[in-house]
């Protein structure tokens, strides 16, 4: 045995981890990107923003057929071995998107806006066929859009009461109002549940941004940050495997990468019991690095 | 029975004053490695007095204050010095084969602390109010949903995720990594590996 001090050594370690930080934190800050809302969307890119909400219009929302938790249809459930977690507990936060994120809304902006009100009811009051054909419609002429004076225009047509319906949807987003009205339900002022309003946008506009800022999952996003800072490289494992054959082209790669991670994790939880891999340490010898001075002693190694 | 007796005996048996503030350490003692535990629990530190910080101001205070964006960047550092020191810490004691003799618990509440700052730095992620919050919650959602965990946990809900972050994932890591810290003590250092002896 050899005299040693605990505390001392635990103190002086916790100030050089204190000074190192402060160091790091002074030089390079931190990330901070602001955050992707309906009103930004609405001003910089209203032809995206449009699209965003004729294509929920139209049922095109990848939450519309989503599953479980949100919608009652299962076949597009991820499963494993015929096996799908996401059955198992049903849908617990139903969500319509035609409803929820453009219909409820735009009733809303109908109480400002007597031409949303009156484009709402005819759209209501439309077959679902004539609804499709108007929006479908809409949806080709938009690839020709262009914006005068701020309004989306596009070619001659008969879209119905949508191209109305779609401006409600504009002014609500360039109100600043569109998150409050997605995510308005029986708990306002209080809630703190975003999910609608995220949703919203994620199927075509987050993805244009992460894109930007090497995010998607195919740049092994969930490991990144943006700008130039380190991010959580400690999952750089669970990154990797959805980058590999067959998770790569797997519709259902998150139940495979999340069951091979849960596996992963049980292997090193269970080192200490697993043969070969709990005696891999004294075959590779890095130990007789580690205790060379006692090993020097001529002590056994 | 007397309950505080049979705590008293449970300390006195697992942990005498010696193994809990230790004067001496065996003599193989000496590498750095043996630095990398205490270097995580002080990131440790550090992220706790630093999140009870930013959350005395609230979540999203940093994103207007020059000062709170100072404590953000001090959390962030300690993030990746925290990880840092961890995996070195992990990888290690892997290549010391520290589970020997009796040490296997050591072993896995380190580990079982191991994934507990993993989702504790997940729901950091979500809960800075700021882009990235909205893409990993939107992205990670259907991991979760996959897997079934999504029923119960939302990734957008940005109330679930805070107080998971800075009340009961940070309750979880601090007492799984109180139990490491108490068997690490108990059994003290694993011995070097001994020539054709039963240590492995």
């Amino acid at each position: 045995m050899k005299p040693y001090d605990l505390l001392a050594e635990g103190l002086i370690v916790l100030l050089v981890v204190a000074v190192v930080v402060v160091v790091l934190a002074a030089v390079f800050s931190s990330p901070d990107y602001p955050t992707v809302r309906g009103e930004d969307v609405a001003n910089r890119q209203p032809v995206a923003f449009v699209q965003t909400s004729a294509n929920i219009l139209a049922g095109n929302s990848s939450i519309q057929d989503y599953g479980p938790p949100y919608t009652p249809d299962t076949d597009n459930a991820q499963s494993l071995f015929g096996i799908a977690p996401a059955k198992w507990f049903g849908v617990r936060d139903r969500i319509d998107p035609v409803q929820d994120f453009v219909l409820k809304p735009l009733a809303r902006a109908a109480v400002l806006n007597d031409d949303v009100a009156t484009a709402l009811d005819t759209y209501e009051a439309a077959s679902p066929d004539q609804q499709q054909t108007w929006v479908t419609a809409y949806l080709s002429a938009l690839d020709e859009a262009t914006v005068v004076n701020g309004e989306v225009r596009v070619t001659a047509g008969d879209y119905g009461p949508v191209p109305t319906l779609m401006s409600g949807m504009l002014d609500l987003g360039r109100s600043g109002l569109l998150e409050g009205a997605l995510e308005s339900n029986a708990k306002l002022p209080f809630t703190l549940d975003f999910t609608r309003s995220q949703l919203f946008f994620q199927d075509d506009v987050y993805a244009g941004v992460a894109e930007k800022l090497n995010l998607l999952g195919d740049q092994w996003g969930i490991s990144n940050e943006t700008g130039r800072y380190p991010g959580a490289w400690w999952l750089w494992p669970y990154a990797f495997f959805y980058q590999i054959e067959p998770m790569s082209s797997s519709d259902n790669a998150d139940l495979e990468v999340g069951v091979i991670m849960i596996g992963v994790f049980l292997i090193m939880l269970l080192i200490p019991f697993i043969p070969i891999i709990s005696r891999l340490p004294r075959w590779l010898g890095v130990h007789r690095v580690i205790w060379r001075g006692w090993y020097a002693r001529g002590n056994g190694g | 029975m007397n309950v505080t007796r049979q705590a008293q005996r449970l300390l006195i048996d697992n942990l005498s004053l010696e193994d809990a503030l230790p004067t001496q350490m065996p003599i193989y003692v000496t590498s750095v490695v043996y630095l990398f535990g205490v270097t995580t629990l002080s990131a440790l530190s550090a992220l706790v007095l630093t999140g009870v910080i930013m959350s005395l101001f609230g979540a999203a205070w940093y994103h207007g204050s020059n000062v709170g964006h100072f404590v953000n960047s001090l959390h962030f550092w300690s993030v990746q010095v925290f990880f840092g020191a961890l995996v070195l810490h992990m990888v290690s004691k892997y290549l010391m084969a520290a589970w020997r003799d009796g040490r296997w618990k050591t072993w896995m509440v380190g580990a079982l602390a191991f994934g507990a700052a993993v989702i504790t730095g997940f729901t950091g992620f979500l809960s800075q109010t700021n882009w990235d919050s909205q893409w990993i919650a939107v992205q990670a959602k259907d991991a979760m949903n996959a897997l079934g965990v999504g029923a119960f946990l939302n990734t957008m809900d940005t109330g679930q995720v805070l107080t998971l972050h800075i009340v009961v994932m940070p309750l979880l890591l601090v007492l799984l990594v109180g139990g490491h810290l108490f068997f690490v003590r108990r059994e003290g250092p694993v011995k070097p590996f001994q020539t054709g002896g039963r240590d492995d």
